[in-house]
């Protein structure tokens, strides 16, 4: 019997030991929970399908391109002016507007004036605290 | 011994408990949220100063939820979805201000009922847990996930999610600071040079926390805010202390059970305050009479989830496991002062621990105040715009990714990743919380169990290494049981109905 519970264990390939056993655990309840929810996997296709139906197309995947551009473009530009924290400064103006402007329900220009009015306040500010004030670096 | 209580400290609490209410009085925001997003702030305060601004934010946060619970009938964070039962209908018939006023002061209690018995267990917890080997280390990890599996709305997701989050957080090198290796594992090849050291903890919070609720709120449309014509304050304030006379044991049983759950790992507030308030509901005389505008409701789900604030911290300071995801969070601010939470703390820093529990103490006194005496004005934060809100917390959150590591752009795409990921999660139905704790605890569950095995070189140690791991054993066996009982008779009652 105490044979079967030891176990060595190679130093050099000590690194694979767990996120094998994990894996495998993984694996395993990945496959009990396919068989015990198979008839809820199945209509999956449904179920996605409400949840397009019901989305708001326009400001869900708005925020991803918004805030995927948003980041895509902090380096390129803060690489212009390096170790500034231009780079976020720059971008963040017209994120916060462009955010602001894109959950806001009712566009008339009077509305707008308020996250204009943010998005030329608030990035500065942030810029100037954790630049100057709290020392730390942004893109 | 009090040398850190500075006009600093105090102000840094009060300021964070006052943003802390903001966040939590508004819907779709949470405490966990404010204190991820706060979290930059603390690296130039310094350790006592920082924690002062989250703990404050950790209080506020959870106590600012009941102001549209009660006003409005929506539960400003999940903690304060059972107030209102009770609140929101007072509040419709007029008593809204009383309705808050029960609830701030079941919440003052809850947090210091909470806060003694953070002070008292703690240290003996630590003390304990000092003379813990790895085996009984990496048992105390597997009980902490299994509880939270356990407790979780389905059980095999809820073991699911604590996985994968130990998967994903074995990403990149072995650690050799801890025994380690040192070689790269589960990484793509070409992303080395990003993914060497894994995912860093606190953009994956961030991002969990911060980008995956405005996620959410976009999916739903970003609802519009509410007007003041929306609150329902009520004319005329009709409460007086004498309500808590016949609800003394209430308040005190609600308190000890958020509490309780708090110092269960991972579980959070909405347990909590369920727990406290189905409890309240089976002790009284008229239950009949809750959901309907009873004050015992408010009381017990405030002082419910409001005990959960000191219980929380009770794991994480003597075990270093977290209670809930705001303290998971809290982890964060200690790594980024370079300070490990676990058995050695509270007797390595002693004016760290004494600094957190006045600045609790502090916090709660603060929440109380500016909540009873403003609590007209403070109403008033729940109509506050989220198309002003969202794009300052989304700036927010860039901010607190990018700094965490002294400026890693990758950290910045970690946090979109895992605000996908975390929108993903929830409609996959996956648990947030134990995948959260999986990802915090999988690398010292790896070295925990690595050396373990090492060291003894036979699996059975971890059955017969002392009496702790029988009983650790014997407790994990019993949430898991306690666990299955309790979801088959759920599903037959319902069956039965």
């Amino acid at each position: 019997m105490g044979s079967l519970t030891q176990v060595t264990i190679d130093f050099d390939t000590s690194h694979l030991v767990f996120p094998i056993i994990i894996g495998t655990v993984l694996g395993l309840l990945g496959l009990a929970i396919l068989i015990r929810d198979r008839a809820s996997i199945a209509a999956a296709p449904g179920y996605w399908r409400h949840i397009w139906q019901e989305m708001d197309k326009v400001r869900f995947f708005g925020t991803i391109v918004l805030t995927l551009a948003y980041f895509g473009a902090m380096v390129p530009v803060g690489n212009i002016w390096p170790n500034t924290g231009m780079g976020f400064l720059i971008c963040s103006v017209p994120y916060v507007f462009a955010v602001g402007v894109l959950y806001l329900h009712d566009r008339r220009p009077r509305n707008l004036w308020p996250i204009a009015l943010l998005a030329v306040i608030a990035p500065p500010l942030s810029w100037w605290l954790f630049s100057y004030v709290f020392f730390l670096a942004l893109p | 011994m009090f040398e850190f209580i500075t006009p600093l400290f105090c102000l840094l609490i009060v300021a964070g408990t006052f943003a802390g209410i903001v966040f939590g009085a508004i819907p779709g925001l949470t405490a966990t949220m404010a204190v991820a997003v706060c979290l930059p702030l603390t690296y130039p305060l310094g350790l006592e100063n920082g924690l002062a601004l989250l703990l404050g934010l950790y209080v506020g946060g959870i106590s600012g939820g009941l102001v549209p619970a009660i006003l409005l009938g929506i539960p400003g964070t999940p903690s304060s979805i059972t107030t209102t039962f009770d609140g929101f209908p007072m509040a419709t018939a007029g008593e809204g201000e009383k309705a808050l006023r029960i609830g701030i002061v079941s919440s003052l209690v809850g947090g210091l009922v909470s806060l003694a018995i953070l002070f008292l267990f703690a240290p003996t917890l630590a003390d304990f847990a000092i003379e813990f080997s790895y085996v009984e280390k990496f048992l105390i990890i597997f009980f902490a996930l299994t509880v939270m599996a356990a407790l979780s709305k389905d059980l095999l997701l809820g073991i699911f999610s604590g996985m994968l989050g130990i998967f994903i957080s074995l990403i990149g090198q072995y650690d050799i600071n801890n025994g380690g290796n040192g070689h790269i594992r589960l990484v793509p090849d070409g992303w080395d040079y990003y993914l060497d050291t894994g995912f860093s903890l606190l953009p994956v919070l961030i991002g969990l926390f911060g980008l995956t609720a405005i996620l959410e709120q976009a999916e739903i449309g970003v609802p519009k805010g509410h007007s003041r014509e929306d609150l329902k304050v009520g004319s005329e304030s009709t409460f007086s202390f004498g309500i808590f006379r016949n609800q003394i044991g209430n308040l005190m049983r609600s308190s000890c059970i958020g509490t309780f759950v708090g110092i269960l790992p991972g579980v959070g507030g909405s347990a909590a305050s369920l727990l406290a308030y189905s409890n309240a509901k089976s002790f009284s005389r008229h239950p009949e009479t809750f959901g309907k505008g009873e004050p015992a409701g408010i009381v017990a789900s405030e002082a419910g989830n409001n005990g959960l604030t000191g219980g929380a911290l009770v794991p994480l300071l003597s075990l270093g496991i977290p209670g809930d995801s705001t303290t998971a969070i809290l982890i964060g601010a200690f790594t980024l002062q370079g300070i490990q939470v676990g058995p050695l703390f509270i007797g390595n820093n002693p004016d760290t621990w004494s600094a957190m529990i006045v600045a609790m103490l502090i916090a709660n006194i603060a929440m109380f105040l500016l909540m009873y005496l403003a609590i007209r004005h403070l109403a008033l934060v729940v109509t506050v715009p989220k198309h002003i809100l969202f794009p300052v917390i989304l700036m927010m959150c860039v901010v607190g990714a990018y700094t965490i590591n002294y400026g890693i752009i990758f950290d910045v795409w970690t946090l979109l990743i895992f605000g996908l990921f975390g929108w993903l999660a929830v409609k996959l139905r996956l648990e947030v919380a134990p995948f959260i704790i999986g990802f915090i605890l999988g690398p010292s569950a790896e070295i925990y169990f690595v050396k373990s095995l090492e060291s003894f070189g036979d699996v059975s140690i971890f059955f017969t290494k002392s009496w702790i791991a029988c009983v650790l054993w014997l407790l994990i066996i019993a949430s898991l049981a306690g666990s299955l009982y309790f979801s088959r008779r759920a599903k037959s009652e319902t069956a039965g109905e």
